[in-house]
């Protein structure tokens, strides 16, 4: 019976196809704008690493075994947060076109974009997964645990969507909370284990795993990719908990500031 | 006859909150926290309830400034009211200038977007591209973005896409001056081939002869109220009254 609905919802609304199509356009906005195009969704995150690791290995020598690897997952996984979150503050403004003349749902614009980082997720991963198996000498190669990015990485999508619908939906009447979560995002990177070694980090900042749901998210994805182990599944438990609360009060912003966006932007 | 009903809004109004001093920064709302900005409030829509039935064309008429924009935009779910319910069975296009459209996308790509928003799957958009692209008369442009395209290039563009896509619920604002006279006559062509059969249309202008062929209901707005809704000679003899 519920199966029946749901496809009938999918045959006959155009839903899904619509994100689907909002997010390739978004994509392609994205990347084939630049000579380099989709190239630079792999650079970037290369060069950080190269950055991070003279800093990090060579010149504070902290030993951490596997290093590219163990800087490749956090960043990657960082650089979809900020992406989703920072670069999402105005989506409000730049995608008026869609919700200004129609009473098009204005949460498919926030998936769209997300599943456009997705896809830019998605290619940084495939190289950190090549990397890992083919390039980094300390590797533990494939393990089963590895399935265990899928429900990470939604929890980590749950909670830049959450986070993006709060912040974008603040613009609509203080413009410059853009500025406020800029400072904010380079506290977290320096509070999140992105290059430190996670003992150093644990014990310098006691239980503050559990206070930066971020921290728990690079934390659990190194865990299932590098380590052959589940994830800490008290530490996936709380992260669900932060992401969902979040989500929840985007959905209230969205519904108290976002529906003014119209006519305040 | 639930199912024969496109909208249905109860006692909904809409004042909007005009400050003088622009207040829209962190920054500025803590430095005056006890210095609240100066606050015009302009009543630009007052407590009203109107019903639309499905397939029906309703003429929307009044002098500049009596609310006609705010009530078109309301009813299409654009923007919140501030009271009563509002009721709409599918999806809305509001037109004045054409829909909206982004101007870092190509033609193709912004036709794709906007059938879409419209409620269409992407094989309907592939069935009707031809007849958008013609009727826009852009056919060497399509893959150039629409930023290059001339104000009336862009036009054109918006309104094939419209009256071609169109949504189960179409408000009209002066649709009728774009272009030039060429396509104004295709505009009305198409307008009385497609439209007016099936679609719920609500007609905004101030061209009383356009209200009268195609509207058997209209509104006579005055200061932000609907001072009359039924008749349409009546409407337009009101708004006559009202211009003298």
């Amino acid at each position: 019976m519920l199966l029946k609905i749901l496809n009938d919802w999918f045959k006959r609304s155009n839903k899904v196809e619509r994100l689907w199509l909002l997010a390739k356009i978004e994509f392609k906005l994205r990347y084939y704008e630049n000579k380099l195009g989709l190239l630079w969704a792999l650079i970037k995150p290369l060069m950080d690493i190269v950055i991070y690791y003279v800093v990090f290995q060579i010149i504070m020598q902290q030993n951490i075994p596997a290093f590219a690897s163990y800087l490749f997952i956090g960043l990657i996984l960082w650089n979809f947060f900020v992406e989703s979150t920072t670069g999402t503050i105005q989506i409000l403004n730049t995608k008026k076109y869609l919700y200004e003349y129609s009473n098009m749902n204005k949460m498919e614009i926030y998936v769209s974009t997300l599943l456009s980082n997705s896809i830019g997720f998605f290619f940084n991963f495939m190289m950190f997964l090549i990397f890992y198996n083919f390039f980094e000498k300390e590797s533990t190669g494939l393990s089963i645990q590895n399935f265990w990015i899928l429900a990470i990485f939604l929890n980590l999508f749950i909670l830049a969507l959450g986070m993006s619908l709060i912040l974008s939906t603040i613009y609509v009447i203080a413009k410059d909370i853009t500025q406020i979560w800029m400072v904010f995002t380079s506290f977290l990177f320096f509070l999140s284990p992105i290059f430190y070694k996670l003992t150093t980090f644990k014990a310098r900042l006691p239980l503050f795993e559990y206070g930066n749901p971020i921290a728990g998210i690079i934390i659990n994805a190194r865990r299932v990719m590098m380590e052959e182990v589940p994830p800490d599944f008290q530490l996936l438990g709380f992260d669900y908990a932060y992401a969902i609360i979040l989500l929840l009060l985007g959905i209230i912003f969205l519904n108290r500031l976002g529906s003014r966006a119209a006519e305040k932007l | 006859m639930e199912n024969g009903i496109a909208i249905t809004a109860s006692n909904i109004s809409k004042t909007f909150h005009i400050s003088e001093d622009s207040h829209n920064t962190v920054k500025h709302r803590l430095f005056n926290l006890f210095n609240p900005p100066r606050r015009k409030d302009v009543l630009a829509l007052k407590s009203t309830s109107l019903e639309i039935n499905k397939g029906e064309c309703i003429g929307l008429i009044g002098r500049n400034g009596c609310g006609k924009t705010t009530l078109t935009k309301v009813l299409a779910g654009v923007y919140p009211t501030d009271t009563g319910q509002i009721k709409i069975n599918g999806s809305t296009m509001l037109m004045n200038l054409g829909v909206g459209m982004s101007h870092e996308l190509t033609a193709r790509e912004n036709i794709y977007v906007s059938g879409s928003v419209l409620g269409l799957k992407i094989k309907e958009v592939d069935k009707l591209f031809d007849a958008i692209v013609d009727f826009a008369e852009i056919k060497d442009f399509i893959d150039t973005k629409v930023k290059f395209f001339s104000s009336g290039m862009m036009a054109r563009l918006a309104f094939s896409i419209a009256v071609n896509a169109g949504a189960d619920i179409m408000f009209l604002d002066e649709i009728f001056s774009v272009g030039d006279m060429k396509f104004q006559e295709k505009a009305i062509k198409i307008f009385e081939s497609s439209w007016i059969q099936g679609k719920t249309v609500v007609l905004v202008s101030h061209g009383m002869e356009v209200i009268r062929k195609y509207c058997n209901r209209s509104a006579f707005m005055k200061f932000g109220q609907i001072e009359f809704f039924g008749d349409t000679e009546k409407a337009i003899e009101l708004y006559k009254t009202d211009n003298q």
